[in-house]
């Protein structure tokens, strides 16, 4: 059997070779392993802000809830520093801002959007409404419900829920909360001035770029009219789980939201109300921006909307009503709805949700004195009437709900 | 000579053959049941109902742990069982030592495994999600393998050894080298960092434990069955070198565009392209080897095992062109990578995997064995790949483009729901397949795997095997 027994330089080659073979395999951990995070730990130490905000008790179990729940398998943590990544989500991922991340939850497959931006994107009342039952505000979407986090319903999470979205809060937060100066202190200390790729996490258009993202200002695209066909396909699948399939704000979705969603029955709206609402969603709501939408998409979800209006007979009012109504609204109203009814008051910059514009959209009569009476729910907006805490009138609610209709101004193009 | 073999076979522990292959083939159900409703879940999200333990999430995660060890992982020791006295005409260490191994693998490992992810305690670290506690069996097992199988190679004296059992001390070795690399790493090293190291066992687990015993059974088969030594011994071992070097320099490649250093980026796509090339240079070494066999061979194994050379081939240059980068950035994250991981672990590994089960069990003279039942097996396992390959590809293509379009994301998700039902239905072929396979290994008469053999390639195959897989016959081999 062993009579071609080879020599023995070739014997010892065996043992060479089996030295080398477990150098390749240090070798690989030092270039690919140690090397890198040799580099990376640098970046982080010379680039982070001074006090990142570490995890929070109960953000920690909501990571660990993301984590057993496979969440990075559908949804990356990883900005890269492609423009077609930064286009829809932001600025890339910075070594630093995943220092904390232990394990790393990157992921390597996207069925859902990438996160790593995911901080200041959602209302925590989307979020619940989305777990528990993903396909009420996201049409489409293949993501599992976690009605397990709930008792019943989405405006009741359980621990868990409230962690996983305290934990969601604050993916992209220690960036965000860096602001300008950060990003110029990591910028000045990158020392990368000459790399092209590394000086792409500093040059993004958006260090969030999340379309649904509301935002308060931001000039809307005007909208004409659009297909109305179109427009009830659109609405069907991305608002009728919400505002409803004839938008009266029955939809499976608006259980759970804080404030609910308008009934577009009761509301007309002009074009360019509609367009700063699609194009900026309403921040502080669960109503998201529709910026991944084309204009003409846009313009024909609003034409679309607009039939959703039912209008109701308007009668002629005495001037003294109107009178009082002014004097009313002057009083209590203006300081949050302006004096022309803008939306545009001194206290506006205080309020979380920004008050109604009457001159661009007007309520019915009935849905006026409904929100007079009641308030809207997770709004600033109070109860005004005399069996709540007795501030107006009987008279003095019907006398400001005419008035306040009576701000609309008609543009000749609707 | 033929004396030497015919001790070696006796010392081949035909119960823990046949345990493990059993074992391995239970598993697998269990794994692609798994995946099945996985995959049905992203046709109807609301299948699960909302139930913690039918979470897609936590189910993905049993799917690949289980496939990776509780259907590969038993069929490679299967497969070991029969192998390593073959190869060295010595017995394993030890029989209890297999029957604790066994239980461990399977009743500490795996079992316990998928139930911990079920009731969410797991690792979202990829190939590694079973959670810690698990990991330390792992290891502990994987030393024990190394205790179970390495003895018989360095008795019989290391200059003397064939392919197959480089194969097998390297992937024993280095698989407990690198699997601590993303189980462990990771959660002690954190962000960027811990992903540096986590991309080194995802690349790993394929091609440090997965790759080597799969080519180890590929090896030991297509000489064995076929009655032909292999084309060549010095490729053989050229082959083998590079691949131990290049395999684990490819982990970067699952993080191209990331904020890791772009020269380690650069190095792991280069060494993917070269490893495309290594792998050309083994794959025609063993289809050289297969002349005059046929595309499809008659002996079932052999057939499995030559198809996993071509499946190994196609997937080998699909991931070297996916790591370039232009083609990486578009294709990453999308259902492309989902095909080439089934062409992978369902093509190359698990024909592997089932030719070396097939092929240990044609020899147990007192196992059943059913070659029509096989044959329907092949035949079903290959559609359904192809299926699902297919599917699964035009989706991750769809994808890319819609993804650099500016499409709302959803419409992403839309557009591919037709081929996420054809990748669905795929997966009935599949079980088909393995239904097939399981009736291969448990009908039909006993012996008739003998039997298969001595009409397909003559009983000499059966206990002439030793010497042929030496590597003393290099001379033989290579003018042959």
């Amino acid at each position: 059997m062993n009579e071609q027994r080879p020599p023995r330089a070739l014997r010892m080659s065996y043992l060479v070779a089996s030295i080398a073979g477990v150098g390749f395999f240090a070798m690989s951990v030092l270039l690919l392993g140690v090397w890198p995070g040799q580099v990376l730990e640098e970046q982080t130490r010379v680039m982070s802000p001074e006090h990142p905000l570490g995890l929070s008790a109960s953000e920690r179990r909501g990571r660990e809830i993301y984590s057993r729940e496979g969440c990075a398998y559908c949804h990356t943590q990883q900005v890269r520093y492609l423009h077609s990544d930064m286009e829809r989500f932001g600025a890339p991922t910075l070594a630093w801002e995943t220092r904390f991340d232990y394990p790393h939850l990157w992921g390597t497959r996207r069925i859902g959007p990438d996160l790593a931006r995911e901080s200041g994107s959602h209302p925590a009342d989307w979020h619940f409404v989305h777990f528990y039952a993903p396909r009420s505000v996201v049409a489409d979407s293949v993501m599992p419900a976690y009605s397990a986090m709930f008792d019943g319903s989405p405006d009741r999470p359980k621990q868990d829920a409230r962690d996983l979205v305290a934990y969601l809060e604050t993916l992209g937060r220690d960036r965000e909360l860096a602001g300008s100066e950060g990003e110029a202190h990591a910028r000045a200390n990158c020392n990368c001035d000459k790399d092209e790729m590394s000086q792409m996490a500093f040059h993004a258009p958006e260090l969030n770029a999340n379309p649904h993202k509301t935002r308060r200002t931001g000039s809307p695209p005007a909208l004409v009219t659009g297909s109305e066909s179109r427009g009830k396909d659109l609405y069907a699948r991305n608002c009728a789980s919400c505002h409803g399939p004839q938008g009266r704000a029955d939809g499976p979705g608006a259980a759970g939201l804080h404030p609910p969603p308008t009934n577009l029955a009761e509301h007309y709206y002009r074009y360019d109300r509609l367009s700063i609402v699609l194009t900026n969603g309403i921040a502080g709501t669960a109503m998201p921006a529709w910026r991944d939408f084309s204009i003409a998409d846009r313009s024909a979800l609003a034409t679309f909307v607009r039939t959703l209006y039912v209008p109701q007979p308007e009668p002629t009012l005495p001037q003294n009503l109107l009178d009082l109504g002014a004097r009313v609204y002057k009083e209590n109203c203006a300081q949050c709805h302006g004096s022309t009814g803008a939306g545009d008051g001194t206290a506006v910059s205080e309020l979380r949700i920004a008050p109604s514009n009457f001159r661009t959209g007007r309520p019915t009569l009935g849905e006026t004195l409904r929100v007079l009476r009641n308030g809207i729910d997770g709004t600033q907006m109070a109860p005004w009437g005399a069996d709540t805490n007795g501030r107006l009138s009987e008279a003095e609610l019907s006398a400001v709900a005419y008035y306040v209709r009576s701000l609309l101004v008609v543009q000749s193009s609707d | 000579m033929s004396s030497q073999s015919k001790s070696a076979g006796s010392s081949v522990n035909q119960q823990l053959v046949y345990a493990h292959g059993l074992a391995a083939v239970v598993m697998l159900f269990v794994s692609i049941t798994f995946g099945i409703i996985a995959s049905t879940e992203l046709l109807w999200p609301d299948l699960g109902g909302g139930s913690p333990w039918l979470s897609w999430g936590r189910l993905r995660y049993d799917h690949t742990q289980g496939i990776l060890f509780g259907w590969l992982g038993n069929a490679f020791l299967a497969f070991l069982y029969h192998a390593v006295p073959v190869l060295t005409g010595r017995s394993v260490t030890s029989a209890r030592l297999g029957q604790w191994l066994f239980g461990l693998w399977n009743f500490v490992i795996v079992v316990p495994g998928w139930m911990l992810v079920l009731a969410g305690f797991s690792q979202p670290l990829e190939w590694a999600e079973f959670p810690l506690v698990i990991d330390a069996f792992v290891v502990l097992a994987l030393l024990l393998m190394a205790v179970q199988f390495l003895p018989p190679f360095f008795a019989r004296g290391i200059e003397d050894l064939y392919v197959s059992s480089w194969y097998i001390i390297g992937g024993l070795i280095f698989t407990l080298f690198a699997y601590p690399m993303g189980n462990f790493v990771p959660e002690l090293v954190p962000g960027a960092r811990g992903a540096a190291f986590s991309g080194l066992w995802i690349h790993d687990a394929v091609g440090l434990f997965v790759t080597p015993l799969a080519l180890a059974i590929i090896y030991f088969v297509i000489p064995a069955a076929s009655r032909r030594p292999i084309y060549s011994h010095f490729l053989s071992m050229l082959g083998f070198w590079l691949l131990f070097f290049l395999y684990p320099l490819n982990g970067t490649h699952h993080y191209v565009f990331s904020v890791i250093p772009m020269s380690a980026q650069i190095g792991a796509i280069t060494a993917s392209a070269l490893l495309g090339v290594d792998v050309i240079l083994v794959v025609a070494n063993l289809l050289l080897s297969l002349r005059g066999s046929g595309w499809f061979p008659r002996d079932l194994p052999l057939r499995f095992v030559s198809t996993a050379t071509v499946f190994y081939l196609l997937v080998s240059i699909q991931g070297s062109v996916q790591a370039q980068m232009s083609v990486n950035q578009a294709v990453h994250f999308s259902d492309w990578v989902i095909g080439h991981s089934h062409l992978a672990m369902l093509g190359f590994a698990t024909f592997a995997a089932a030719g070396g089960i097939g092929h240990a069990w044609q020899r147990i003279p007192w196992a059943r064995y059913n070659h029509r039942a096989m044959d329907w097996s092949y035949w079903l396992l290959f559609a359904g790949l192809a299926a699902m390959f297919i599917n699964l590809t035009i989706a991750g293509v769809v994808e890319a483009r819609l993804w650099q379009s500016n499409a709302p994301w959803l419409d992403s998700v839309r557009a591919v729901r037709p081929f996420w039902i054809g990748r669905t239905h795929s997966s009935l072929l599949i079980v088909a397949g393995f239904i097939a396979f399981f009736m291969g290994l448990t009908t039909g008469p006993k012996g008739a795997g003998l039997a298969a053999v001595e009409e397909t390639v003559g009983l000499d195959a059966i206990d002439e095997i030793s010497p042929r897989l030496s590597a003393s016959h290099e001379v033989h081999g290579a003018a042959s």
